[in-house]
């Protein structure tokens, strides 16, 4: 009860704060020291080459990876210790890239892991719908039969059925056709003018990045290299970061 | 038409021992050898409501609800801080299982224990005298397949429990209290194992070790059924089948040890055995 009030209490979008954040997997430290903020409403691409520990940094943000150093907190208060399904009941959404869906069960079962009850299934379908509506009439077939986009659009779909003030988003566009990162790009902005929730993405697409961020931010090797506003000059700037 | 009852019978006496296994085992990536324990926990649990005077039958109930109980307090301070060492977990349940038979030993000693049969007598069925009995525990077997099945397939737990099943890093991502759906089907796992001590009682000796020969069994069927309830169900049929004629035409020594060569040439030929029949 105390969540669901604060959740009532608080902004539309969450306020996500890192603060010299580290992590790692057993011996090895994959993110040194990362500072980043993401405010409420705000869009922010995490940019960087594979093995930079963008993942990671989403991960631990969501508590699935230990916070070695530094602190997180959402809406001034930290995160810290917290289990994922106490993150995801303050709001928070992931759309993850690495096996990302339950390939055996249903559209519908696996959007129905995303609430905390069915009583929240019918509304929460609908906005689905709004956003992608091939998904009407899909709801029984398996996931791990659809496209690869229309599993990415699954993917997002299932991360916004709890309508989440803080948006975790890891490679969304990663593989898919121009058409189908349009759909993406537009369901972010049409949830975002909707909910006002905030969104930390991390992306290897710069042009969709750049589109959709506000703010973008490239992490090498653990720490944020650079970081900037998303205006027209960025992608070269960027470009000069993400070259080898 | 008495081997097909007998087969039956036998599938459903497999399928009702080895049902709890295959809960824990799917969910919590473990084998829990403390699966004999509880067996043998439900047995006693017949023993003392006979003790007591209650109602044969009631014994089902009340071992369902100690044995879940018992599960749960095991889960939460023996198997849940091991679940990063699940070795170590394995070896904790196997410790633990011995640890129960002795306790269980103090307190009702080593002797052979004696309960009212749940169901006594013969029915005509097919132009045969069957024992009453069996046809009940295949009877009981339907219902608990049943209604595991309408859990798994018809809850919010069970679809839980089935995200964890098949990536359990992905349902912690999507808020999922991985934790908690260990904690429950613990105890529904251990739950089962006490139900089918009961529910063994008119069929096996009740004594402290009881629960041993039915284990090795359970853990056999469970290996060949990789996590499948339908798997299981395939398996208890055929190696009951196996196990039932082998004893009839050639020897009963070698029908008790059926499943275990069974299990392990399904497992040489096929690594995840019945699951993809």
């Amino acid at each position: 009860m105390a969540e669901a009030a604060r959740r009532a209490e608080a902004p539309a979008g969450g306020d996500l704060a890192l603060d010299e954040v580290a992590s790692g997997y057993g011996a090895v430290s994959i993110v040194k020291g990362v500072s980043l903020r993401v405010r409420p409403g705000e869009i922010v691409a995490l940019l960087g080459k594979n093995g930079m520990g963008k993942t990671t940094l989403l991960k631990t943000i969501l508590g699935m990876v230990a916070l070695r150093g530094g602190a997180i907190s959402i809406d001034g208060a930290s995160t810290a210790g917290l289990a994922p399904a106490k993150l995801v009941a303050l709001g928070v959404g992931y759309a993850p890239q690495e096996q990302p869906l339950f390939q055996d069960l249903t559209v519908r079962d696996n959007l129905r892991l995303a609430l905390s009850s069915d009583r929240l299934l019918p509304e929460a379908l609908e906005r689905a719908f709004g956003h992608f509506p091939f998904l009407k009439d899909r709801l029984s077939q398996r996931a791990g039969t659809l496209s690869g986009g229309e599993q990415k659009m699954l993917i997002l779909t299932r991360a916004l059925m709890l309508k989440p003030r803080l948006l975790l988003i890891d490679e969304i566009s990663e593989g898919l056709q121009p058409s189908v990162v349009d759909r993406i790009a537009n369901a972010l902005a049409e949830e975002r003018a909707a909910s006002g929730a905030s969104m930390l993405i991390v992306e290897q697409n710069l042009d969709f990045a750049l589109r959709v961020s506000d703010r973008w931010a490239v992490l090498k090797l653990g720490e944020i290299d650079d970081e900037g506003v998303a205006e027209a000059e960025a992608r070269d700037r960027v470009l000069r970061h993400l070259s080898v | 038409m008495l081997l097909i009852l007998d087969v039956l019978t036998t599938a459903a006496i497999l399928f009702v021992t080895s049902i709890g296994l295959l809960a824990i085992f799917g969910v919590l990536k473990i084998i829990n050898f403390a699966h004999g324990a509880w067996i043998t926990i439900g047995a006693y649990c017949a023993v003392v409501a006979a003790k007591l005077g209650l109602n044969p039958w009631a014994a089902a109930p009340l071992a369902f609800v100690v044995g879940a109980a018992l599960g749960g307090l095991a889960e939460l301070f023996i198997i849940r801080p091991l679940y990063r060492r699940p070795l170590d977990a394995i070896l904790a349940t196997w410790g633990l299982g011995i640890v129960i038979g002795q306790l269980i030993t103090l307190g009702f000693g080593r002797d052979v224990q004696f309960t009212p049969n749940l169901l006594p007598g013969a029915v005509q069925l097919l132009g045969v005298d069957y024992s009453a009995y069996r046809l009940v525990a295949l009877g009981a077997a339907l219902v608990i397949g049943a209604a595991f099945a309408f859990t798994i397939e018809g809850t919010r737990l069970g679809l839980s429990a089935r995200a964890v099943i098949m990536n359990e890093a992905l349902a912690r991502g999507l808020g999922i209290d991985t934790a908690r759906v260990r904690f429950v089907t613990f105890m529904i796992g251990a739950g089962l194992a006490s139900l089918a001590g009961v529910l063994l009682t008119p069929l096996a000796s009740v004594d402290p070790n009881m629960g041993v020969g039915w284990l090795i069994g359970a853990f056999m069927l469970v290996m060949v059924s990789n996590a499948s309830f339908l798997a299981l169900a395939a398996a208890c049929l055929v190696f009951g089948a196996a196990q039932v004629l082998i004893s009839a035409f050639v020897s009963p020594i070698f029908g008790s040890i059926a499943i275990a060569v069974l299990a392990a040439v399904t497992l040489r030929i096929s690594p995840k055995g019945f699951s993809r029949a």
